[in-house]
């Protein structure tokens, strides 16, 4: 099957669409141990470095897919269109505007329209029909993913699993082909089912902030002793804490999802990004929040002011990182979070 | 220190100082802003006066149709840079945990908020509520989520789709009927808001004024195609006050009526900012300037390059359509908030530079690669070398900040600016 590529700043992209006109998925997450010289070609280097990485990733490998669809997320979504409009060789590349305002009628019905005009330049360029059947067919699938990554996601905080093999297994979701996933997630939860308990000596945390993309980072936080076991990030809980809801029409079954999945720091209102994590914290009782933004990635930095603020005061342990977007181990980083470890001695 | 030493107390080097002719009615500018700052103070201690903090983007005349005082804090931000407080403003905001990568008009205004500071110094108090759209920049929206948030107070946010190179007609109208639709609940908004329930005779009123402000702004900016051009950036810089804040009032134009007829007296007595001989370049400058540094300007200037055409301030004076029925009247307004020069695509840009660069006579740009607004910066490599190479002209790509002098480094700078009209002295050989 092959893959409609597509870059989108958080989870944004309504995968269903694709798979209903017979596509996998794939989520650009670009290649951290490459350098970004070919997309800086183009793009300043204070500009988000996931995002040139991105480029580099679609300058490099666009040969390989279909098509690239552009979902607004953030600024540098619609922005970079326009320069991939320009570089980037591909037979299909379409931008796609996800409502940066939720809930309101207004947006659902120009969400709605933006899907159908979505679904029809699909049908026109690869002469594919993406009928209601199709996408419902396609909401079935992804629900059964996200069933999975939740159960698997739930063992995070009972037994011996590594950040960066949790990391593996979300990145896995978003972008290996659909229906051999559930092979290889069935797998990963019987496997995963006999390890062996949660290991004393690491604390429980609750990662938010931007999007990590790299399973190197990750490690990081294994080595400070510390290991995720509730986030809000893309690559994580976002895309499968809620299931899509069983409509009749499956374009509303969509937007009623993305209204209420754990929300990005891109959308508006924000209080709902917040309001998940309080109650991420208070049902599974994790007292120790890492919170941290790539740099340059402004949206997490301004809420980052706030949210450290709000958890201090409802007395949980809180660090904000900023973050260079590289494979490097950063020992400076890795010093504070085991200093911080240390200063609040709690291990819940 | 003097915004015209260095750090080290000297001069900087380059050619001996030029007087740039700023406009006389330009000098009316200074009381059209007190009795702004006056009268938006005031409202704000009143408590049956209805303030708004609004942001670049969202049509002020919104507010005054139902008698809201509209208030701009990235305006209020300029002028702390032009006071030279904003550092100090900055330094506030990222002492509170605000990073140092943040738009610095945000971090001035919470400075400014944090510390109190007066209106001369860009204070600005707390409003009834806070209204942006996120068509220049998603910043817009965190920066008033930030402050809705610190005051307790609604924020009305338009979700502005964003037009990508390549986007057809019918795809447009699509978006225009999502802006169209917004427009009808910032009205219920305002209504719940105010009590007040607007007519057509009122909406009609206030954008006719308003497209009267901007035909008098087209009109200025005709008059700098002229050689010598008779107006500056050194003017529209400040002049662009009323398009920003004040659109839909006499106010505004009165003072473009009395800045034209200041205009046609230069180019009836054949002068101009500078003389014909003393204007050697015409430089178009892309982006907002650096406020703690107008002298920048002063300085090319002293090198004969004088600043002819900046998107930045056309920008805020666009062509309005009016005497259409209400409901065209407010697609038209719709339209206008999405289709901007400030937000065109890169495609667009590139035509849109091009054929100002033509009929202006341009010589050189400058592109302000403006670590505050990435937004506006990304696709700026490919407007460079667009503009390169199919016009001919030098391109300077200038890293640098609006409101951050920390990103200004005086002798680089000034190396920088030798460069660039050394290669416009060596292209008009």
């Amino acid at each position: 099957m092959e893959k409609l590529a597509y870059f989108d700043s958080s989870h944004d992209f309504p995968e269903e669409i694709a798979m209903a006109a017979g596509f996998t998925p794939y989520k650009i997450l670009g290649d951290v141990k490459e350098r970004n010289d070919p997309a800086d070609q183009y793009i300043q280097n204070f500009i988000c470095p996931a995002a040139r990485s991105f480029m580099t990733d679609a300058l490099t490998h666009s040969s390989e897919w279909a098509g690239i669809v552009l979902a607004h997320g953030c600024d540098v979504t619609h922005r970079f269109y326009d320069v991939w409009k320009m570089h980037v060789e591909t037979p299909f590349l379409y931008f796609l505007y996800v409502p940066m305002k939720y809930g309101t009628k207004s947006a659902a019905t120009f969400y709605k329209k933006e899907m159908q005009r979505f679904i029809k330049a699909l049908e026109t360029q690869y002469g594919v029909e993406i009928t209601d059947d199709k996408l419902k067919e396609a909401i079935v699938l992804s629900n059964s993913i996200k069933e999975r990554m939740q159960k698997l996601s739930s063992l995070r905080g009972e037994k011996d699993i590594s950040n960066a093999e949790y990391f593996d297994a979300c990145v896995k979701s978003v972008q290996m082909p659909r229906e051999d996933l559930i092979g290889v997630l069935d797998s990963l939860l019987e496997a995963w089912g006999e390890r062996a308990a949660f290991p004393a000596d690491k604390k429980k945390i609750l990662l938010t902030g931007s999007d990590v993309t790299y399973p190197e980072w990750m490690d990081m936080l294994d080595e400070a002793s510390m290991r995720v076991v509730r986030d809000d990030l893309s690559i994580g809980e976002r895309s499968f804490a809620v299931l899509i809801p069983d409509k009749q029409d499956p374009l509303e079954a969509i937007i009623e999802y993305k209204f209420t999945m754990p929300r990005p720091a891109t959308k508006n209102p924000p209080d709902p990004r917040f309001d998940y994590l309080f109650k991420a914290l208070k049902d599974s009782g994790i007292k120790t929040v890492v919170s941290q933004n790539v740099k340059f990635c402004e949206p997490y930095a301004f809420d980052s002011v706030y949210l450290v603020k709000a958890l201090k005061a409802k007395g949980y342990n809180v660090i904000q990182l900023e973050r260079e977007y590289s494979p490097t181990k950063d020992m400076q980083i890795i010093n504070r979070l085991e200093a911080f470890n240390e200063m609040k001695g709690e291990t819940a | 220190m003097s915004e015209t030493t260095t750090a080290s107390g000297q001069a900087p080097a380059g050619p001996p100082r030029k007087r740039v002719e700023r406009l006389q009615a330009t000098n009316q500018l200074g009381k059209i802003i007190k009795g702004y700052l006056v009268r938006t103070s005031m409202a704000s201690k009143l408590p049956w006066k209805k303030t708004a903090w609004i942001t670049a983007g969202f049509p002020a005349e919104l507010c005054y149709m139902f008698g809201i005082t509209p208030v701009h804090p990235e305006n209020a931000a300029c002028i702390s840079g032009s006071a030279k407080i904003s550092l100090k403003l900055i330094e506030y905001a990222e002492s509170l945990g605000f990073s140092r990568d943040l738009c610095s008009y945000f971090k001035t205004n919470v400075g400014a908020v944090g510390k109190k500071v007066g209106p001369a110094q860009g204070g600005i108090n707390k409003p009834t509520f806070l209204a942006s759209t996120n068509t220049i920049c998603d910043t817009h929206v965190k920066w008033f989520q930030t402050q809705a948030r610190e005051f307790g107070v609604p924020y009305f946010q338009f979700d502005t789709p964003n037009a990508v190179s390549g986007i057809d007609d019918e795809h447009m109208e699509e978006y225009i009927d999502y802006m169209a639709d917004q427009v009808h609940e910032f009205m219920d908004f305002a209504t719940k808001l105010t009590g007040k329930k607007l007519t057509e005779k009122r909406y009609n009123e206030v954008l006719e004024k308003s497209a009267r402000l901007s035909d008098l702004w087209q009109e200025i900016y005709e008059y700098r195609k002229l050689v010598p051009t008779p107006v500056s950036f050194q003017d529209t810089m400040a002049a662009i006050f009323p398009l920003v804040i004040l659109p839909g009032l006499d106010i505004g134009i009165k003072f473009y009526e009395a800045l034209l007829k200041d205009i046609k007296a230069r180019v009836a007595s054949n002068t101009g900012a500078v003389t014909k001989e003393e204007e050697k370049y015409r430089v178009l400058f892309e982006g907002i300037p650096m406020w703690y540094k107008i002298s920048f300007f002063h300085q090319l200037a002293n090198y004969g390059a004088i600043v002819t055409y900046e998107p930045y301030t056309f920008s805020f004076g666009p062509k309005k359509k009016t005497g259409l029925p209400m409901e065209q009247m407010i697609r038209e307004l719709a339209r206008l908030i999405i289709d901007t020069p400030y937000n065109y695509s890169v495609e667009k840009r590139i035509k849109y530079f091009e054929n100002v660069i033509d009929e202006y006579k341009i010589n050189g740009v400058i592109l302000h690669s403006n670590m505050s607004c990435r937004p506006s910066c990304t696709g700026m490599i490919d407007l460079k070398n667009a503009i390169q190479n199919d016009k001919g002209i030098p391109v300077w790509l200038m890293d640098c900040d609006m409101d951050d002098p920390r990103a200004y480094a005086e002798e680089p700078m000034q190396n920088r600016m030798e460069s660039f009209i050394e290669l416009m002295a060596a292209n008009k050989k």
